[in-house]
């Protein structure tokens, strides 16, 4: 019974934070998300050098092959420093639907496990919950399907060289490689509330090709995938968590009125005490859930989506928690784009909100039976 | 990671299953389920533990301890609770049992401990006075000394279970003269037999008896009745209040209480199928869920960080998590009943307590276990206390 990292993973997320911290100020990520690419290019090479972007594709492709909890010491590093280089929605999601399929061109994962292209996953649409089926449509079969229809906060489409799109076929559900320059897209960019770059992308008679197979399988296949990137944001989220109420209790003890530090009222105190309480439990749970998928990747008994979803929710609750009252205990100053807590805060209230929100994934848990099995951390 | 406990680890606990299924009788975890648990129940059931070597298991070896591992005791701790086994008595083998062994002299060891194991001896904690609750330097109690005996003067009170002690171990002033007030104080065995005492039940907001006042006029003890130096009380008790936090998470009480919400939800019509299927309370029914999987998680992981020696910096989050939780539990379990929950059922309990209607329904006493509940916030250190302790000893505030 172990739920810690090991010590290569504790190492490993070291090693990010060292080459992060250094520079990660609210500054340098305001100007980096203002970018052409939206991000720090030197730093994602940086960070690709020390292994990064090769965590979860296989060595056949140049990758690391590595488990769930070497992405868990990533996004935790990643997320300490609120940093915005984009290797979930770039990286890891991308090669999770790719390696699911069984049929990516080989280039397209030694890409991105080098870390010389990203890639950017198309699902979300306008007006539409994440889990109903995609309006956007797939016509033709084998080598000649085109795309039709509008995506929305594609995260990172503008930089992305493939577009791993969502459409409904005749076969039903499948998910589509799309060159990035391919015709027939037209994009609209922006960005979301955390300064991510994300864009609205139509298709118009795109060409495309099937990965995988279309279908309840594809669906599955999709899902599960989306699990594990929905477990692997709440690593970042322990990440902010954790960094947010540090600073924020550094400056409880720094921050004078009345004529003595803001430290000194217990009030506060006892706020920061609880603020820690739910750190410290969202961090088990973030962990139990890693751990969890370090288990069915040997054993794959236990159902990944379920996990996703319960942690979620329970994480989903602590980060609104943490974000509102870390930016309330920092007064004004809180509110300013000008200090690192606003951006932990907005990144937070986005991951809430991520691959179809909390709202959806506790609709989804209460129509499940999980409400009413006990819990356990101890298999057996 | 690994989620899984070694194979020694589940023999371990299967061993522990068979002694608190097998050897506790029924009826007895049956009573601790319902709120109803006596004092011959918890003295069976503690010898029965005692006889397979269970009772106290993080004494010194030599007075039966066992040198577990923190995730045996874990384990321990978590199995006991689930499967409704009455918790050995805490002013036994958590507070004074490790006191004596520590600080006592050989004379008192070989008097108290073997008895203290085996509930031959129950024992009351005589710390908290009117006037000295969270802030338990203050208290006011002295004992003088006269010759070699000490007169003790003064008032205790909220001693749990006070009306069964043979004995008590209490805080007095040797020294009303220290500087500070942490100064001066002393731990002192007192049989309750000695005349001067005083005891008056306090009946407590669900009408059950479980808390005592006792009034000490001129009460003479042995001066062989010290534990340990004369003034040197308050590290003693520092060292006593480390140890009642073991288990204190109730991780294993909570695993129990939220099946049982389970079952009773199942069994409950609403206007459509049955409380379980109710959107609302199987909402509320999850976040207790997550958090009491949150709670095991982080126990675990305190666990396995203090095996390494460390300090267990997060003994006061679980203290403050697991006993909201299982308030937030028997919340649940009072609103899941409605109306009927309010009832008092037909416990016919110890002094005073009142006999009600009789339910057999399964909310049937929910509001007053919830409101008996309301303690666990309030003592071992309020939670308030709590979040001091973590500001203070964690977050450096
Ligand atoms: C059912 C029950 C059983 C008990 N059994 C025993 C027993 O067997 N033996 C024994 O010796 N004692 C026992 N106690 C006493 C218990 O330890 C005290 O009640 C507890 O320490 C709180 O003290 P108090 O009741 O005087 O409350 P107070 O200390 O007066 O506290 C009142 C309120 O103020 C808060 N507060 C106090 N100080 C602070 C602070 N510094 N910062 C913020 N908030 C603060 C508290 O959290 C609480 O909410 C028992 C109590 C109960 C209710």
């Amino acid at each position: 019974m172990d739920l810690t990292l090991n010590e290569d993973q504790e190492a490993f997320a070291e090693s990010i934070d060292d080459a992060l911290a250094r520079k990660y100020t609210a500054e340098f990520r305001g100007k980096a998300a203002a970018s052409d690419v939206g991000w720090d290019e030197k730093l994602f090479s940086t960070l690709a050098e020390i292994g990064a972007s090769a965590l979860t594709i296989d060595e056949e492709h140049d990758g690391l092959d590595a488990g769930a909890g070497e992405v868990y010491a990533a996004l935790y590093a990643l997320g300490q420093n609120a940093a915005i280089e984009p290797f979930l929605d770039g990286v890891y999601l991308p090669s999770w639907l790719l390696s699911a399929s069984g049929s990516a061109p080989d280039e397209v994962l030694s890409a991105l496990a080098a870390g010389e292209a990203i890639a950017a996953v198309a699902h979300s649409e306008p007006g539409r919950v994440w889990d109903a089926a995609p309006a956007t449509t797939a016509t033709g079969d084998g080598s000649k399907v085109t795309l039709s229809g509008t995506k929305t906060a594609v995260a990172h489409a503008d930089q992305a060289k493939w577009l791993l799109v969502t459409a409904s076929g005749d076969a039903g559900f499948g998910v589509y490689l799309v060159n990035g320059d391919a015709e027939g897209i037209t994009r609209t960019d922006g960005r979301t509330a955390d300064w991510t770059r994300v864009s609205r992308v139509t298709f118009e008679g795109t060409p495309a090709t099937l990965l995988g197979s279309a279908g309840d399988q594809g669906r599955r296949a999709f899902d599960a995938a989306v699990a594990r990137a929905r477990i692997a944001v709440l690593a970042e989220a322990v990440g902010l968590m954790d960094r947010a109420s540090k600073v924020t209790v550094d400056y409880l003890k720094s921050r004078k009125q009345f004529g003595v530090t803001l430290s000194t009222f217990q009030a506060l105190v006892h706020r920061a005490a609880d603020l820690y309480a739910e750190v410290e439990l969202a961090r088990s749970v973030a962990l139990w859930a890693t751990a969890s998928l370090e288990r069915d990747a040997q054993t794959d008994d236990t159902d990944v989506d379920a996990t996703a979803d319960d942690a979620f929710v329970y994480i989903a609750q602590a980060a609104r928690v943490v974000a509102e009252e870390v930016v309330q205990l920092h007064g004004g100053i809180g509110m300013t784009f000008e200090t690192p807590i606003s951006h932990y805060a907005a990144r937070l209230t986005s991951i809430e909100q991520s691959y179809g929100g909390v709202a959806a994934a506790r609709r989804r848990v209460l129509k499940s039976g999980s409400p009413l099995t006990a819990p356990t951390v101890v298999r057996s | 990671m690994d989620l899984e406990y070694t194979p020694e680890e589940q023999r371990f606990r299967d061993e522990l299953r068979t002694v608190f299924y097998e050897k506790v009788p029924a009826e007895i975890r049956e009573r601790v389920v319902r709120g109803q648990i006596s004092r011959e129940d918890i003295v069976a059931s503690q010898r029965i533990l005692h006889e397979h070597g269970l009772a106290v298991p993080h004494w010194p070896t030599q007075w039966g301890g066992k040198k577990w591992t923190a995730t045996q005791q874990n384990i321990y701790a978590s199995e006991l609770q689930r499967a409704a086994v009455p918790t050995p008595l805490a002013f036994n083998v958590s507070m004074v049992g490790p006191i004596i062994a520590e600080f006592g002299s050989q004379e008192q060891k070989e008097k108290f401990l073997p008895a203290t194991a085996n509930l031959d001896i129950w024992w009351s904690q005589g710390f908290s006075e009117p006037e000295a609750g969270s802030d338990l330097a203050g208290l006011k109690t002295t004992a003088i000394r006269d010759g070699d005996e000490y007169v003790i003067n003064g008032q205790k009170t909220w001693t749990t279970l006070g009306q069964y002690g043979d004995w008590m171990f209490l805080l007095a002033r040797t020294n009303p003269g220290a500087e500070r007030k942490q100064q001066g104080i002393s731990f002192i065995l007192v049989d309750m037999k000695t005349p001067g005492i005083e005891r008056r039940p306090i009946k407590l907001i669900d009408g059950s008896v479980e808390v005592n006042e006792f009034f000490f006029d001129d009460v003479r003890v042995p001066v062989s009745n010290l534990v340990g130096e004369e003034n040197k009380g308050w590290t003693y008790a520092k060292f006593l209040l480390g140890n009642e936090r073991n288990g204190i998470a109730q991780v294993g009480t909570s695993q129990r209480v939220f099946a049982e919400l389970v079952d009773a939800a199942k069994e409950t019509d609403v206007e459509e199928g049955t409380l379980a299927d109710d959107p609302d309370f199987r909402s509320r029914l999850h976040t207790a869920k997550m958090r009491l999987l949150a709670l095991e998680a982080t126990q675990l992981r305190v666990a396995g960080a203090s095996a390494d020696g460390k300090p267990d910096p997060a003994s006061s989050l679980l203290k403050l998590e697991g006993t909201r939780l299982l308030q937030s539990l028997t919340a649940l379990r009072l609103d899941a009943g409605g109306t009927d929950s309010v009832l008092v059922g037909d416990t016919e309990g110890t002094d005073g307590t009142p006999v009600g209607l009789s339910s057999e329904h399964a909310a049937s006493t929910a509001a007053l276990q919830y409101l008996n509940m309301r303690k666990l916030s309030i003592f071992g250190g309020s939670n308030e206390i709590q979040r001091g302790v973590i500001a203070k000893a964690v977050l450096g505030l």
